[in-house]
């Protein structure tokens, strides 16, 4: 069990700062199958069941951003239909009561993203990405 | 001999008709049999702005110091490479097995706050170099000659401690009211909708311009900030009216239309660049088509009595190759509950309200 080995964060201006919300002192990782996809302004919000050490379930609700991003490089809500498992690392909200999170890495289970950051710049490695996606019937 | 080859766009007409903005618009699309380009003018003559545009950048608002105006080919070609190697590094899987991030932060700062953002794939920043007039420009300022903010006056810098003096008094996060703007979804951030018009180095730098004779409007998608110029003959609300983006009356000198904004909201000026400005503030906006895809944003700010110089900046706005979506920002604003959610619990856990952190 490792780090990632790619830690993806972006720290920069947002709609809101970040450590206003979410607890540096409550740090999480989640698994589990998607059950609904909030695709809204200002942050998209992706809820995931999963199952507790006790082994009763919990639904997690996950920060992204703006949709609208994804929307103009063609993407859609249904790349991310229920029941397809994700993993997730990030911080817990600081009101523990509520089960948020933001979604500093958000992947499959294999650890690819589940969209690519990429505008559609054409590069080689983006077409190789994008065709072996498309051959897993994926966005 | 000049052959040209006129569309027209009824389609676009009724759209805009039905918006509210009456009929005198978007009338041709003009180019010439020599693939020449040529200024596409509305019915009455003027310069056609419409459309979406975009003014997303690599290239920083301000210069860094000791730099040239302008990078050479190769800095740029560089910089745009190294973006895109970095996007390709961020695309890269991540180790399925990774655990949970670090107790007390993962060292991530400024927004990020130590706890990251969140993926990459939301990010649209921009991936070039600001080009104007064929230069590969490295700072947005043009004006002070350095590319950087021209100093404050020591009567800003008090205005500026006497604000921040008077916010103290209230905790950041007490009610709604107390949190940014663009928090609350009532602006978006930065300054991205303007005056002057920038971009916000995040995402959605995008903007769709509707012309006609008596009116230009601007819409910002983030927050769908909406600018509403008035053209003709200034007639200035009164100095106590102070609409959100100023009062804006436009008018045009040969084929750019100049745009003269006074009258900010303080609230609204209170933050980033514009603090500390005074109700004398203006800023001046030149806007010229430079070609098909491009047009020329100039600007200039003026308050003697905040800067000791004025300062002005150009930037391009590039077409953008799509459309731009509704940015419906409060009904679905689960950040402002959780912020303030998360202020009373860690209240309720350290037994009381906290001095507010600044």
């Amino acid at each position: 069990m490792g780090l990632a080995t790619v830690i993806t964060v972006v720290p920069l201006m947002a709609h809101h700062a970040f450590g206003a919300e979410f607890d540096r002192d409550a740090p999480i990782r989640l698994q589990g199958p998607v059950v609904k996809l909030e695709w809204v302004n200002p942050h998209a919000w992706i809820h995931l069941e999963i199952t507790k050490e006790d082994g009763t379930n919990e639904v997690w609700m996950v920060e992204g951003g703006t949709p609208n991003t994804l929307l103009r490089r063609g993407l859609r809500r249904d790349c991310l239909t229920p029941g397809t498992e994700i993993i997730v690392d990030g911080y817990q909200t600081k009101d523990h009561s509520l089960t948020r999170a933001n979604g500093r890495d958000v992947t499959f289970t294999d650890g690819t993203k589940i969209f690519l950051g990429s505008s559609g710049t054409g590069a080689p490695y983006e077409a190789e990405m994008l065709a072996t996606r498309q051959q897993q019937g994926r966005c | 001999m000049n052959m040209r080859r006129t569309i027209f766009i009824p389609a676009v007409l009724l759209m805009i008709a039905s918006s509210g903005f009456s009929s005198q618009t978007t009338a041709q699309v003009q180019a010439r049999a020599d693939g020449q380009w040529v200024m596409p003018r509305t019915a009455d003559g003027r310069p056609d702005l419409q459309g979406n545009w975009t003014n997303a950048t690599i290239t920083p608002i301000q210069r860094r110091r000791d730099q040239d105006a302008v990078y050479s080919p190769e800095e740029a070609s560089r910089l745009e490479g190294g973006r895109a190697a970095r996007t390709e590094a961020l695309n890269q899987p991540s180790d399925p097995d990774r655990v949970a991030p670090p107790v007390g932060g993962d060292g991530s700062t400024g927004a990020a706050g130590g706890v990251g953002g969140y993926n990459y794939f939301w990010i649209d920043a921009g991936d070039r170099v600001a080009m104007f007039d064929g230069e590969p420009r490295t700072s947005l300022i043009i004006d002070p000659a350095d590319g950087r903010y021209p100093s404050r006056t020591d009567a800003s810098r008090q205005r500026m401690a006497e604000a921040s003096q008077f916010r103290r008094q209230f905790g950041q996060y007490d009610n709604p009211e107390n949190r940014p703007l663009a928090e609350r979804c009532v602006v978006s951030f930065g300054s991205n909708a303007g005056p002057p018009m920038l971009p916000n180095y995040f995402y959605n730098n995008n903007y769709t311009i509707v012309q006609t004779p008596d009116h230009i409007m601007i819409m910002t998608e983030m927050v769908h900030d909406v600018r509403i110029i008035q053209m003709g003959t200034p007639k200035p609300l009164p100095k106590h009216v102070k609409p959100w983006f100023g009062d804006s009356w436009g008018h045009w000198e040969g084929d750019t239309l100049v745009v003269e904004t006074t009258n900010f909201s303080p609230t609204q000026l209170n933050r980033g660049q514009l603090s500390g400005a005074t109700d004398n503030l203006k800023i001046t906006e030149r806007l010229t088509r430079a070609d098909e895809h491009t047009l020329n944003y100039e600007f200039t700010v003026d308050d003697p009595e905040t800067w000791t110089d004025t300062w002005s900046g150009e930037v391009p706005f590039t077409r953008l190759p799509g459309l731009v979506y509704e940015y419906a920002c409060h009904e679905g604003n689960y950040a402002m509950f959780n912020v303030l959610s998360g202020a009373r619990a860690q209240e309720r856990r350290e037994g009381g309200r906290q001095t507010p952190e600044r």
